[in-house]
């Protein structure tokens, strides 16, 4: 009532010819309103779904599923697997990154498609690739029991192998446009005020590049704990969140799934508010991107 | 003279398809070179292979008497200064100016004695919390002088610092910036491809086309004195007339142009030279009403010209004429106006020989 005797007020006061559209907005144009439309579209095809599966669970089948050990070690297990994925990430990731985006190789453009491959194969496929490389006579899992006693498959290890090749590419990608867009002279006057290549890249280039890496991480931590299809192929025990859930399906039925999804939902958007956040905090402890 | 503080000797490399060759450049202490040249002739490759970001194939570098053709960029001491001025965008005004000090053994705080001292000097003291997006072009170049200095370099390089601003900022400072250049007293080389920089900053200037210096030398000398027409070209000789030498007496020539003889000086051109191409800058070109008595210039060159346009460029005028050849003088808007000039009517045009430099055809 109030409010819309004020807008009747404004309306008044400026005249009926005036748009009522505030000095500072611009009048929205056609192609603006068009695209909002089909914007929303878009936004409730994402949000309704999971907000439907939220509101079909009652609190007290939540705090049944949350009190399985069962439930809350699959939950567990995949932040974990999750997080090692996203360090191994950022440890062979952004270096890959940064040379894609610094060097001018013949072949750069083939060595940035095979980063993407991932993104392309379906990730049962994936995981029967991996399988194959990391099994007991793989190439690398061969050497890898011999001589590091370290096993993948039924592993943690194995599901870190399967999260991190199906999410890696997000961090490669994300972090290769934040170098790229690390202007070069700001680092060759670095050098000339004498900063090593190493002090360049961790005080100028690293800080610059940041938001991007932060963002391709944070990416790449999701895309790892929604995985399914390869951690499936290679390690169904220990089971991750996403095969739990998989396997409560099929022994009880929907609404036993429907609990721990909501669940898993719930904490796996709590984690990349969470992260977000502190990259954010981060970028702006160091003066940059307020 | 006193030792050069860079001497670049015969500098030769590659990079992709661009080439470096046989680039000699030297600088005396507290000295200002220009390196003047259009778009890709090198002119930034040969400032970043003085600050070491590429190695020559041949050749060397010294700089303040220590060869340093292998050493890396932070191991040499250059202050480099590019476009935007290139202050780190995550950094406060006073970090960037710490930032200077690293190459001095330990990191300086910002907030330190050091850094203090710079900002107070270049008057960005109430500047220090500020990120570089917030300053005006003046503050960025302010910021970053204070940051080259710091750094204490033997020589600065500069790779066009004004080259995003507009006109009038240019001017202001591109002011600042040679008071700055005279108080400092150290060595600069200033990569340009705006003449009015290197009229305005430079004792030395050396033109660069394809990789080559094609000419270099004091500044009043190159534009005087073009060595071929790309170089007089470049730093805007407006008149390039082709002509015939009649006769020879001493230094000076007899020139036909068309049915018009002019008189040279040009005791350097070689003897037998029978065809050569007249610079003659457009200031050079005096210009009188046909009424008025000549002036006291006994072996001058004086003819009757028609004027055909009157161009005018804010303060300054470009009159083109006609007598047989072409010819533009460049006067000011006033001189234009009181000698009455208008398309179609006449104008005496005087020219000392001296002003005329003389290339071989």
């Amino acid at each position: 009532m109030r409010s819309a005797d004020l807008l009747a007020d404004a309306s008044v006061a400026s005249g009926p010819s005036r748009p009522r559209w505030p000095a500072a907005m611009a009048r929205p144009s056609g192609v603006m309103l068009v695209s909002w439309f089909l914007g929303s579209v878009l936004l409730a095809f994402i949000v309704v779904p999971l907000l439907g599966l939220a509101i079909s669970q009652s609190g007290a089948s939540l705090v049944h599923v949350a009190a399985l050990p069962e439930v809350r070690n699959a939950i567990l297990l995949s932040f974990a697997s999750a997080l090692l994925a996203t360090s191994v990430a950022a440890l062979i990731g952004v270096p890959l990154a940064y040379a894609l985006a610094h060097a001018t190789f013949p072949g750069r453009g083939i060595v940035a498609a095979i980063v993407d491959i991932p993104l392309a194969v379906p990730h049962t496929v994936a995981g029967i690739a991996l399988l194959f490389a990391f099994g007991r006579r793989g190439i690398f899992g061969a050497p890898a029991e011999a001589w590091l006693g370290l096993r993948f498959w039924g592993t943690v290890a194995g599901i870190v192998i399967a999260m991190l090749f199906v999410s890696v590419p997000y961090t490669v990608s994300a972090a290769r446009i934040g170098f790229e867009s690390v202007d070069p002279r700001l680092e060759k006057v670095a050098r000339t005020l004498g900063m090593g290549a190493w002090r360049v890249l961790w005080h100028v280039t690293l800080p610059l590049a940041w938001r991007s890496i932060a963002t391709g991480l944070i990416l790449t931590c999701a895309r790892a704990i929604s995985e399914f299809g390869a951690v499936v192929i290679l390690v169904y025990y220990p089971m991750t969140a996403p095969v739990k859930i998989y396997e409560l399906f099929l022994r009880f039925g929907l609404n036993e799934a429907a609990a721990m999804a909501t669940l898993l939902l719930a904490l796996s958007l709590i984690l990349l508010i969470l992260f977000r956040w502190l990259a954010q905090g981060q970028g702006r402890a160091s003066g940059y991107g307020r | 003279m006193n030792r050069p503080v860079l001497a670049v000797e015969d500098v030769s490399l590659g990079l992709g398809a661009f080439s470096l060759r046989n680039v000699s450049l030297a600088l005396a202490p507290g000295e200002v070179l220009t390196l003047l040249g259009p778009n890709g002739a090198g002119k930034s490759v040969t400032l970043e292979t003085i600050a070491g970001f590429h190695r020559p194939r041949a050749g060397r570098i010294v700089i303040g008497g220590r060869d340093v053709t292998s050493l890396a960029p932070e191991r040499r001491r250059v202050g480099l200064m590019v476009q935007n001025y290139g202050l780190f965008p995550h950094l406060t005004v006073a970090a960037n100016v710490a930032f200077g000090f690293v190459a001095r053994g330990r990191a300086r705080r910002p907030d330190g004695a050091d850094v203090a001292r710079l900002l107070t000097r270049f008057g960005i003291d109430h500047l220090a919390a500020r990120l570089p997006r917030d300053l005006s072009p003046g503050e960025k170049q302010r910021t970053a002088l204070a940051r080259a200095l710091a750094r204490q370099p033997e020589i600065f390089l500069f790779d066009e610092p004004f080259s995003a601003l507009d006109a009038r900022t240019r001017d202001t400072l591109r002011e600042e910036f040679r008071a700055f250049l005279r108080e400092a007293a150290v060595p600069a080389i200033f990569v340009t491809h705006d003449q009015a920089d290197a009229t305005v900053l430079a004792d030395q200037v050396a033109i660069m086309d394809r990789g080559r210096i094609v000419q270099a030398g004091p500044v009043a000398e190159v534009f005087r004195a073009p060595a071929n027409s790309f170089v007089a070209d470049f730093t805007g000789v407006e008149n390039r007339l082709p002509g015939r030498v009649v006769s020879r007496a001493g230094g000076r020539w007899q020139i036909a142009i068309g049915d018009r003889l002019l008189q040279a000086d040009a005791p350097s051109l070689a003897a037998g030279t029978a065809d050569v191409f007249l610079c003659i800058r457009g200031e050079d070109v005096a210009l009188r009403s046909p009424g008025e008595p000549a002036s006291d210039l006994s072996t001058g060159n004086r003819l009757t010209m028609r004027v055909e346009r009157v161009i005018g460029l804010g303060a300054l005028c470009r009159v083109v004429l006609d007598g047989g050849f072409p010819l533009i003088a460049c006067l000011t808007r006033r001189a234009a106006r009181d000698l009455g000039l208008v398309p179609g009517g006449h104008a005496v045009v005087e020219i000392e020989p001296e002003s005329i430099h003389l290339l071989a055809g």
